[in-house]
């Protein structure tokens, strides 16, 4: 085999992945600002998998997230990066115990930044559930509203999610913090730090992140977005006109 | 193990010998030992790096301006986990909320700020704040170091400068970070930012843009502090306010990761707690007040939120929350209630309880944070302040064992909603002080004249 590899598995019935492909994400993997200060080695001890909480649970180990990226092992990246990476749960308890302060749950971070970068398939499923919160921190600034919790969005929390019963802007309000008086943010948020927010996605590339992810999304944000910057330049209009007068 | 035995079979291999010693001489050899290794530096050595030493180094070049915690913040030292000294604010804060907090479990910021009233502690609570957007972060990989990086260092410009909108100086107010993971990300975004030139660039060109520079500079914070460590260093203080007898409370605590294993070197730990091998936060606050802390064999777990595991992959979080936390401390620790100090961990150990009757795996233990127990031991209302009316678990079995009548707090409650739907609101200070600019903001007196923008 010349110029394809396969996904692991030679069985599969997934297309062959060319080794370009593959060298190319590995190369963004190790470019990425923050990959020196994860890995500096290992010595496959296994203590980050021993006290990992996700290797409990699903096929995961944080030693072989390690070892692969140590090794270079195109294959074996390119197919964790389909779903292992995304069963992290990013406690860093393998970082605080690694005698070699690698932080495999840094490396995870990495490499699910360039699954979204190469818009890998596993990415768009694995973050569809996510999509109200990335929504809702995009737009506004906060990554959780009150309104979100809902007994129907969370059935298995139970009926106890609020044990009194009232209509949720009165219980709001009834918060003694002023911030706290809203329903469709954490807090209420001043318009122009969200503009500045804006300024931020944009100046990072988190919108065309957002963009590869969930085209769909992408738009309504932008269109938030524009109706929040028109908002705050009316408003400053308005007072250089008050100043004016 | 007396002197005259020796022998592999006595543990200490064949070859061991006796000092001959006496009861004297070993106890000044072992002093000597104590004074000289500290067992912290017996695993760091010299290889452990202090970031703030790049930190000073990087304003003495001229590069950074670092926002010093003041004399008006009435700074208390601690110490953290290699002995290293941090400087702990206790006054004139700006409350740096959780997103997580403030929308699932709003008596948390509710009880900081009510405890800080009650102690007479000066503080801004306003809009100009966005989250850290952290827990998005980590939850889907949508983000990156320079965005997280400049959310932070944007809203810590904000906490510098927003005293100017009260006519105070800028650096009155000092941020006090309420979420363990804002805390663990800020502390990690100050380690990369030191770190690499690169990375400041970047973050400079956008701030730049923003107006967020002081003086054409990066402001770093001196320290980055979480809540958990205020109310440590003011713990007692805060318990010669206490009103409710706790010392019958079993107590477990659940630690955060972000606190104390993300940047675990700057996290106070404190030898009168735990012996100083576990982290301090919570534990030395609940010994304060006389509860009992019990120790437990899953202590050092994690909760099981996961980022994204609580949205999309409930499964996971519910089966870790209650196999590896909940039932632990019911079952081993015969708890009364389970203690935290962060959003995501008591979202999930308060939330995940009620779906384990699915699987017969039936637990009640109340959850809640280390600043709710405080204030009502204190005396705050369990429902008008504390707001437990928001936590699924029953926290109304441990109301009980504190002497609490929670049936009548919680008409009194309901009674006070009346009220609220009328318009009479309480709050714990005046909400025109929320707003620091932009449409609503108003000026103070002594600064009539200045823009409103």
């Amino acid at each position: 085999m010349d110029q394809l590899a396969f996904t692991n598995d030679p069985l599969a019935e997934a297309p062959a992945v060319p080794r370009e492909k593959m060298q190319e994400v590995l190369d963004d993997i190790k470019g990425h600002m923050l990959f020196d200060h994860e890995l500096h080695g290992c010595l496959n001890c296994g203590i980050c998998t021993a006290t990992c909480p996700s290797a409990s649970y699903y096929d995961y180990s944080p030693r072989e997230i390690v070892q692969l990226l140590w090794t270079e092992n195109l294959e074996g990246i390119y197919d964790a990066m389909g779903e292992k990476i995304w069963a992290c749960a990013q406690c860093y308890t393998c970082a605080a115990r690694c005698p070699f302060e690698n932080s495999p749950g840094g490396l995870v971070m990495i490499m699910r930044e360039v699954a979204i970068k190469h818009e890998m398939e596993s990415v768009k499923e694995v973050l569809r559930p996510f999509s109200r919160v990335l929504l809702k921190v995009i737009s506004t600034g906060n990554q959780l509203a009150p309104n979100m919790i809902t007994k129907e969005a969370f059935p298995d929390w139970g009926p106890d999610v609020s044990k009194v019963d009232a209509p949720l802007d009165i219980l709001r309000k009834a918060i003694p913090v002023p911030t706290l008086h809203t329903l469709d943010t954490a807090w209420i948020v001043n318009l122009k730090t969200s503009v500045e927010l804006f300024t931020i996605w944009e100046a990072t590339g988190v919108l065309d992140q957002l963009e590869s992810v969930d085209e769909n999304l992408f738009d309504v944000v932008v269109d938030v977005m524009d109706e929040k910057r028109e908002d705050l330049e009316d408003w400053l209009d308005e007072q250089e006109d008050e100043d004016d007068e | 193990m007396s002197d005259e035995k020796k022998g592999s079979f006595e543990g200490f291999g064949a070859e061991w010998k006796s000092t001959q010693l006496s009861e004297a001489d070993k106890r000044r050899a072992t002093d000597w030992v104590e004074a000289k290794i500290d067992k912290r530096s017996l695993l760091t050595g010299n290889r452990k790096e202090d970031i703030r030493d790049i930190m000073w180094q990087l304003e003495k070049e001229g590069e950074i301006v670092v926002h010093r915690v003041g004399d008006h913040n009435d700074p208390v030292m601690a110490k953290t986990l290699y002995g290293w000294d941090k400087k702990i604010p206790t006054n004139n804060f700006w409350h740096h909320k959780s997103c997580g907090q403030c929308g699932n479990i709003p008596g948390y910021p509710t009880s900081v700020m009510w405890l800080m009233n009650k102690l007479g502690i000066k503080y801004l609570d306003e809009t100009d704040q966005t989250s850290c957007t952290a827990w998005n972060y980590h939850g889907s990989g949508i983000g990156n170091v320079v965005s997280l990086a400049a959310v932070f260092l944007r809203n810590y410009h904000q906490a510098y400068v927003s005293a100017k909108a009260e006519g105070l100086p800028e650096g009155t107010y000092y941020p006090l970070v309420h979420c363990g993971t804002s805390f663990g990300n800020y502390k990690e975004m100050r380690i990369f930012l030191m770190h690499s030139a690169e990375l400041r660039a970047q973050v400079k060109e956008i701030l730049g843009k923003l107006g967020r520079l002081v003086d054409g500079k990066l402001l770093i914070p001196e320290e980055i502090v979480h809540y958990s460590e205020w109310l440590h260093v003011m713990r007692d203080k805060l318990a010669t306010h206490q009103t409710i007898d706790v010392s019958n409370v079993r107590a477990t605590i659940h630690p955060a990761c972000h606190v104390y294993k993300m940047v675990p070197e700057d996290v106070i730990y404190d030898d009168a707690v735990l012996d100083g091998n576990r982290v301090a936060v919570s534990t030395g606050l609940m010994e304060t007040f006389g509860a009992q802390v019990i120790d437990y064999s899953t202590w050092y777990d994690c909760c099981g939120f996961g980022f994204r595991h609580i949205i999309g992959e409930r499964e996971f979080t519910r089966s870790f929350a209650i196999d590896r936390k909940i039932k632990v401390a019911v079952e081993e620790a015969k708890a009364d209630v389970m203690i935290g100090h962060d959003t995501g961990c008591i979202t999930t150990l308060d939330k995940n309880q009620w779906i384990g009757k699915a699987v017969g795996k039936v637990y009640a233990l109340p959850i809640m944070a280390d600043c709710q127990f405080a204030a009502i031991a204190m005396g705050a209302h369990p429902y008008k302040l504390a707001q437990l009316h928001w936590h699924a678990s029953p926290f109304e079995t441990l109301l009980e064992k504190m002497g609490i009548d929670w049936e009548k707090a919680k008409v009194e409650f309901e009674d006070y909603l009346g009220e609220v739907s009328k318009g009479k609101i309480e709050t714990l200070y005046d909400p025109q002080r929320a707003i620091t600019s932009g449409p609503g903001y108003k000026k103070p007196a002594q600064l009539a004249g200045a823009s409103n923008k």
